[in-house]
Formats: structure tokens, sequence, C-alpha cells
């Protein structure tokens, strides 16, 4: 008898432990949305990008919540359409949201914001790049990801400092990413003292370069790098012609090629440098995140945005501590805004002065013998970053 | 004059690879009436047989072979799932048949593969120039212009000197006098469709060489380039599909070699222009398809 | 008792709702040239179509040479021995003489490895196809065109030769030169069902006819009772 009374005399400890601390989480709960594309185009993006929100959550959760204050996370699939984007993020923004994260790319992005723009509720993009985007919505909006204008910068600082003068520019006006970002680099390499020999235009999906590459060899002086924002299919089929063709200009391209297929082509990729959001340095934050993640879900991070995800949620955590605790729009959305060097799981994050685009660091690197190499970490100075447009 | 020369080959690399594209679409369309939209989804098959035999260890050239022959099997299996049951249906019932079957192949792909593209490595050996005169010529270039005249040499013997390629032929012409005469209809029809899935399974190859990876949109693009070059050359003419891609293909090197850089975003425009404009004066495509005569 | 090469009973031929043809019944012996004769429309067409196995039956049965053909597919006839020359020639305007020759021996491995002697033999029957082997048929005249489309049938060897107004759109002289190649085949044991406007030629040449009015047989006899009992009548009531 005296054993029985003692079970139940536990349960009923636990229950009595709990139950005040449920109750907490309902009431005074930091509650976050994201709206992401977890089926169609945008999956091989929202989804990495849920994971590194869940790990952060689940982290800052079990060490006690912000200040106290657990995390909620509500995420719904907008199926990587943008009207179901819109009509997603209302039914999130119902259920009393004080934060919305909005899928990875700008129209999606663009339809979110616009319904939390007017409920005033800050809204972090995951990993859209446009530096625009932002302006295009209000001053709720912010982007997150490693913006066009600032990895174009990185790599025209990058450029410079290897002593190359005259790039060529390939682009393509189908997307704003690979049309702006050889934009913007041509912008600060030629306000740096380097020329831009030609600017040449490609269609996505093109296949053929010849016609492109033929144009540059004749150029005359030939131009000592080439620089693109094109991505797969096209930018393996882009470097296989301009090899082909003989011509050797080192070539540099943006985190669209960061992929297994850009190490897998052999000799005509060596030698090509191109940015991205981090690099998982040994000691570095990225790398623990990345040896967190493997004891969490079992499996390396498929993609870089699983960790620029966790930095959504990082991002939140210093906002929220700097507020002490006011979860008002207007008051979360002033902290965001004036966020300095906060440490997240690809370096350090800073809002202030930025117009609500994350000065970041971009990590450089190499493809060599078929692998990616590490080349530098490179926070560009805010003042060369040109201005989205 | 160099850069001229240099263009040339350009345009004749190009436009050899949508002549073969289109001619695996008219091969189907001269003996069915049918425009194949899964097509493309043929050349994606070639590289999803490539990638996954090379997983297995086989050699590459071999690969190849595996490649381009699983995409004349997926073809043959296409025509007897797919449309077999609609052939005696309204063209537009097959059209949509097709739609359809390349939209299941895309889902397929997307859910049991991935979204994401997998590599296919490509030989070193392929990838430099040869000098020709003053001129470098790369050797994939030269390979497509290669295999494009082998291959359209091998379908016009076959179509000339065979019993079954002059049976397609008549077909072509004449379906039911054909059957009329005792040839096997089924029989040709599936030869059609082996002919155009070898045929995409090699425009396949070629364009592997040049981009470096499969993901289930791979042939998304050429096919609506090989459905202009139908049009344009004449529906349902053989010849006038190979003239098509010639020309699509001078067509599009052209605009990008020589249109001044401010109206570079407009060269599809143009192009399609152009295609439009040749039509309107030959309603029936440069090679108009023969009417059988009474 | 001649062998009785082709038996058509209680044949009925559907197009939807429109009936082109109905329990027709009609029997050719070996040997012999029956003609089947009737105003337009009246079916003829549909009748040896369906006896081919290319327009599907909507009752009754055909046999051929002892064998039930009808539900079989075209080739099997083909290869029993019945060929059909169709309305209109239709040859394949594309292809050369030649080329149209052996898709007539398309029919079973047998037929196609006897190709080449039998193109021969066509060539001696027919010498304007010999000198114009290479010609694409589209390029023809009207006769040569005729020549070419009854060489082509004749390729598979058949028992039976179906003839689908073979005079259609042919100038007199040209009509009498086919009509004399119809007789030619029957001495060379070619048994001929003939299908004609030109009644008076067909019943000229022919030991037996029947009249389709209306997809239905309404006469039927020697070239002699058909002229007796008003052949006229039958195809004016047709009109
Ligand atoms: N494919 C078809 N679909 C629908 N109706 C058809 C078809 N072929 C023939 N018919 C109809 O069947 C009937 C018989 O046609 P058929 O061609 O057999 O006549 P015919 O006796 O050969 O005429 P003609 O002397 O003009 O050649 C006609 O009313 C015709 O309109
Ligand atoms: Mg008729």
């Amino acid at each position: 008898m005296a054993k029985n009374i003692g079970k139940y005399g536990a349960l009923l400890a636990t229950i009595m432990a709990v139950a005040p601390f449920c109750a907490a989480q309902a009431q005074d709960a930091i509650k976050i949305g994201f709206v992401g594309g977890f089926t169609g185009y945008l999956a091989p993006y929202d989804q990495p990008t849920l994971q590194g929100i869940e790990l952060a959550v689940e982290q800052i959760n079990k060490a006690g919540g912000i200040d106290g204050k657990q995390i909620e996370l509500i995420s719904r699939d907008m199926r990587s359409d943008t009207a179901q984007a819109a009509v997603t993020a209302q039914e999130v923004v119902d259920q009393g949201v004080q934060v919305m994260i909005a899928p990875c790319d700008v129209d999606p992005a663009v339809a979110t914001g616009q319904i939390t723009q007017a409920a005033q509720i800050p809204t972090i993009a995951a990993c859209a790049s446009t530096p625009i985007l932002p302006g295009m919505v209000g001053d709720y909006m912010f982007a997150n990801y490693t913006a066009d204008n600032l990895q174009a910068t990185a790599l025209a600082d990058y450029a410079l400092e290897q002593g190359y003068k005259n790039a060529l520019v390939l682009l393509s006006r189908d997307t704003p990413y690979t049309e702006m970002l050889p934009r913007y680099f041509a912008t600060v390499f030629e306000k740096k003292g380097g020329t831009v020999a030609a600017t040449l235009e490609f269609k996505m999906g093109q296949q053929d370069f010849s016609a492109e590459v033929t144009k540059i060899k004749e150029l005359s002086p030939a131009p000592d790098v080439v620089m693109t924002a094109a991505y797969e299919p096209d930018f393996p089929a882009f470097i296989r012609q301009l090899r082909s063709a003989g011509i050797t200009a080192p070539v540099l391209g943006s985190d669209g090629i960061d992929s297994p297929t850009t190490l897998e082509l052999g000799e005509v990729a060596e030698g090509v440098v191109f940015s991205n959001a981090g690099y998982p340095t040994p000691g570095s934050a990225l790398e623990k995140f990345n040896a967190d993640f493997k004891a969490h879900f079992g499996e390396e991070p498929s993609a870089i945005f699983t960790a620029t995800g966790y930095d959504v949620i990082k991002v939140v955590e210093a906002a929220v501590k700097a507020t002490g605790g006011n979860l008002e729009g207007p008051a979360l959305r002033d902290a965001i805004d004036n966020l300095e060097n906060v440490a997240v799981a690809t370096g350090s994050i800073t809002y202030k002065g930025m117009n609500r685009v994350p000065l970041r660091v971009v990590a450089l690197n190499k493809v060599q013998g078929g692998q990616k190499v590490h080349v530098a970490n490179v926070t560009p100075n805010g003042a060369d970053v040109p201005p989205a447009q | 004059m160099e850069y001229f020369l240099q263009q040339g080959l350009n345009a004749l690399a190009l436009g050899g690879t949508y002549a073969l594209l289109g001619l695996g679409l008219a091969v189907v369309f001269s003996v069915l009436g049918l425009i194949n939209f899964a097509h493309g989804e043929l050349m994606t098959l070639t590289g999803y047989g490539i990638f996954y035999t090379l997983l297995m260890g086989v050699p590459y050239p071999l690969a190849l072979l595996a490649g381009v022959l699983i995409a004349a099997l997926a073809a043959v299996l296409m025509e007897r799932i797919a449309f077999r049951p609609v052939r005696n249906a309204s063209p537009t019932t097959m059209l949509l048949t097709s739609f359809a079957v390349s939209t299941i192949l895309h889902i397929l792909f997307q859910n049991l593969i991935s979204a994401r593209p997998k590599a296919i490595p490509v030989p070193d050996a392929i990838i430099g120039a040869v000098s020709v005169g003053s001129m470098q010529i790369g050797i994939i270039q030269l390979l497509s212009i290669a295999i494009t005249a082998v291959s359209l040499l091998g379908l016009t013997l076959f179509l000339k000197k065979s019993l079954l390629g002059i049976a397609m032929r008549a077909a072509a012409e004449d379906f039911n006098v054909a059957r009329l005469m005792g040839v096997n209809a089924n029989m040709v029809i599936s030869t059609a469709f082996a002919i155009s899935g070898i045929l995409a399974g090699i425009a396949g190859v070629l364009w592997l060489f040049q981009r470096g990876s499969v993901d289930p949109m791979m042939g998304f693009l050429p096919v609506l380039k090989a459905f202009i070059a139908v049009v344009l050359g004449g529906l349902g003419s053989l010849t006038g599909a190979v003239i098509g891609g010639f020309i699509l293909g001078i067509i599009e090197v052209s605009l990008r070699a020589y249109l001044p850089d401010g109206m570079l975003a407009y060269r599809d425009a143009i192009s399609l222009t152009l295609v439009i404009l040749v039509l309107f004066f030959l309603p029936q495509g440069i090679v108009p398809r023969r009417e059988s005569v009474r | 008792m001649p062998v009785t090469l082709l038996s058509v009973q209680k044949v009925a031929v559907r197009y939807g709702a429109i009936q082109a043809v109905e329990n027709a019944e009609l029997a050719v012996a070996a040997g012999e040239i029956v003609t089947l004769l009737g105003a337009n429309g009246a079916g003829k067409s549909s009748l040896l179509n369906a006896c081919m196995g290319l327009v599907p039956l909507a009752g009754g049965q055909v046999h051929f040479d002892g064998q039930r053909i009808s539900g079989t597919r075209t080739e099997h006839v083909v290869r029993r021995g019945m060929t059909l020359t169709p309305e209109g020639r239709r040859v394949f305007p594309g292809l050369s003489v030649a080329d149209n020759l052996a898709i007539g021996a398309a029919a079973s491995p047998q037929l196609r490895r006897e190709t080449a002697a039998r193109r021969t033999e066509m060539y001696d029957l027919f010498p304007r196809l010999h000198e114009r082997q290479k010609q694409l048929a589209g390029t023809l005249s009207g006769g040569e065109q005729q020549m070419l489309a009854i060489a082509r049938s004749l390729m598979s060897n058949p028992k039976l030769l179906l003839l689908d107004e073979p005079s259609l759109g042919l100038a007199p002289n040209i009509v009498d030169q086919i009509f004399d190649i119809i007789a030619a085949l029957r001495a060379r044991g070619v048994t001929i069902l003939l299908v004609e406007q030109n009644a008076e030629l067909a019943l000229d040449i022919a030991d037996r006819g029947y009249v389709l009015a209306g997809g239905r047989i309404v006469l039927s006899g020697t070239p002699g009772e058909l002229r007796a009992s008003g052949l006229e009548r039958v195809y004016l009531g047709a009109h």
C-alpha cells in the first residue's frame, strides 16, 4: 500500500511540475511562423531551411527559452505557389505569430510580406537573396541570406586583390539573381579601378554557348577574369565550352554553383573561385552547427540553407533579448534593425545601418582537384556594397 | 572571316542537335499524326540511365550506349502503354495523352530520384580543342557534328534501303494502304518510336556532354526547340525536320553573334518572329508534306 | 465443282449510325471473274475493305480458302492469298516504283525473300513500270499508277485479287488496257472480284455478277441474267 502511494505521489508530483510549465508556454510563448515551399520547386531550399530552424528552436527551448520564453514554431507548406503563399501567410498570422519567416524566392516572399507588413509583424526572408526585397515590401521586411550585392562586392574585392584588371561579365536577364549579381560585380569592380571588357548575355537553359565563347575569343585585349552568376545547367555548359575554345582566364562564380555538379566537372572547373554563405573551418560556429545537425538528424546537412535557417532564429533570439521580452511588432522591428554582430551559425550578422539587408560573412571557395577548398572568409566594407536596384 | 567561319561551325553543331531532336518528333508524327511532347523526357531518361549505369560501375562508353538504349526502350513502352489505347482517338486526345505522360514522368523523376541535378562526368579527353589553321574547334562540337552526320546518314540508309524503313515511309504517306499491303501496323509504329527514342538518346548524350548534369526538367527546353524546328520544316516531313533544325540553329547563333549588345535581350523574340515570317510565306513549312496523289 | 475461294456470309458493316452493308452474301470460286456492281455509296468498297479486315464487321463471317478470316489482321489475310487494289489507286507517291512493289511483298518473310524475283515478273507483265522503276510513283501518269497499284497487289502472289474500280478516272484507251490486263491475269490463274461503275465493261469480262444497292445484294447471276433483269432500274432506284 505504501508502495502504491509512493508511485501515485511521484506521478502527481510530475503532473504538478509540468502543468504550470505548460500553462506558461501557452500564455507566454514566442510564436514564430514559417511559410515555406516544402513541396514543389522551392523544396530544395525551404526543406533544409526548416531543418535548421527546427534545430535552433529545439536548442533554445531546451536551454530554457529566450529569457524564459519558449518558442512555438508554426510552419505551413505553401507548395511553392505565390498565390498560395498569401493565403497560407494569412492563416499563420491569424494564429497570432509575432515573427514570420518568408519562403526562399522573391515572389512568394513578397506575397507573404504584404500580409505581415499590414499586420505589423516583423518578417525575415530566410534565403531570398535579392537586396531589393525589403524595399519592395516595407519596413517590417528583412532579408537574411547573403544578398546579391554583398556577394558581388566580395567577389570584386577578391578579383582586384588577385590583380585582375579586365573583366568579362556574363549575365542573364531571366532572373534578378543571374542579372543583378554580375551587374553589382561590374559596378564595384569599375569603381575600384578595374575595367569591364564586355558584358555578354545568355538565356537560361540555352546549353550552347558557342556564339558567346567565340565573341570572348575575339576580344582584344583578352579579359583576365570571367565573372558570372550562371548556375546549373548553364554554368557547366558555359565553362566546358569556354575551356574547349582554349580560353584559360580564371572564372569567378557565385553560390548558385555550390553544388556537387561543379566539383565533378573535372579539369575544366579546376581553379574556379565562388562565393557562398559560409565554410566550416576548424573551430568555427558552422563546424559546430554541422556536428549538431548530424547528431540531431542523423545525416549531413544537404545545403548551406540549413545553417542560414538556423541563423534566422538566432536573430530573433537576439532581438527578443534586446527588447527585454517585448513582443510588440514595432519594438521587435526596431530591435532587429539595430542588431550588430549577432553570433550565428555562419559567422555573424549586422543589420544596423544596412537597410534591413544584413552584412554578413561571405566565404570564398576554390575548386581544387575536385574538392571545395576554403580560400577566405570576408566581410565586405558596408560602404563598398552598391545600393540595391 | 575567321569569326564568321567559327560562328558558322557553331551554327552547324547546334543546328545538328536540333535536327536530331526534330527528326525524333517528326518520325513519330509522320506515322501516327502525334506530336509527342514526352520526347524531351526520353532525353532525361538517357541522362538518368547513364547516371545509374555509371553508379553500377559500367564502363563509360557502355553507359552511354545503355543510356541511348534505355531511351529507345522507354519510347517503345510509352507507345505500348500510353498511346496504343488512344491510337484511333482524335489528335487532341493523343496530344493531351503525351502531355500527361510528360507530366507523370516529371513527377516520378522529382519524387523517386531527386529535384536536384545529378552530376554526369564528362571525360577530359573530349573537352579540349583542336586547331585547324588559325581556328580552334572544340572537340565536343566536332563530335556533335560528326555524330549528327552519322546518325542522319544511318537513318537515311535505313529508310531508303531496308524494307522496314521503306514500310515506314509508306505508312507515313498512307497508313491504311500500307496496312492493306500487309505491313504490320504495330511493328511500324513501334519502330518509329524506337527510332525517335534512339535519336532523343543521341541528342541527350550530346546535350549532357555540354551540361554535365541531369535533372527532371532537362528535356523541357529541347523539345520546345524541336517542335519549332519541325513546324518550320513542315509537319510530318523528315527532311523538313532536319532542315528546320539547322535553320533554327543558324538563326539562333547568328542573332547571338551579330545582334548589337542592346538588342540581345530580344533575340528569342526576334528568332520566333523570323520563324513566324517563314511560316507566313510557307504556311505548310519549308518542305510541305506530300499529299497522296489520287 | 470448282473450289469456293471466298465466301461472305451475312456480313454487315456500320460506321456509327450509317449502315453501309447489311446481310451481304457472296461467293467467289477459284478461277472465276466475279463482278460486284452498284451505284455510288452502295457499299461496294466497304464490303471489300471488310473482307480484308481493314474495317471491322458488325455482323457475319468471311471465309477464304477454307478458313475463317474475319477477325484476323490484314497481314494474315494477305499471307493467305487475298489482296485488294484500292479505289483511287493509292500508290505511295513519295516512294519509287521499285519500293512501292517491295511494300506489296511485305506481309511475310517468305514473300520478302521472293521480292526480287516477283518484281522481275511484274516488270515483264508491265514493261512501262520497268522503264520507270526508279521514278517516284507520284510522278507517274494515272494509267501507270493504276498498273503500279495492280502490280503492287500481285507482289504477294495472291490467289484472289480484289479490284476496286480500276477504270476510275482513266481515258477509254487506258481502260481497255487495264481490262486486257485483268483478262491476262485470269489466264495466269488469278481469281478476280471486280468492283466497277462501268457495268457494261465489267459484265463483258465477268463469269458472274452481284448487284449491291443500299448495302444489300439485290441481284445476282450470270451477265446475261443480270442484263435481262433490268440492271438500269436498280441503278436508277438507288439514285
Ligand atoms: N469511313 C467511313 N465513315 C463513315 N461512313 C463511311 C465511311 N466509308 C464509307 N462510308 C459510307 O458508307 C456508305 C458506303 O460507302 P462505300 O464507299 O462502301 O460505297 P461504294 O459503293 O464503294 O461507293 P463508290 O462507288 O462511290 O465508291 C456510304 O454512304 C458512305 O458515305
Ligand atoms: Mg467505292
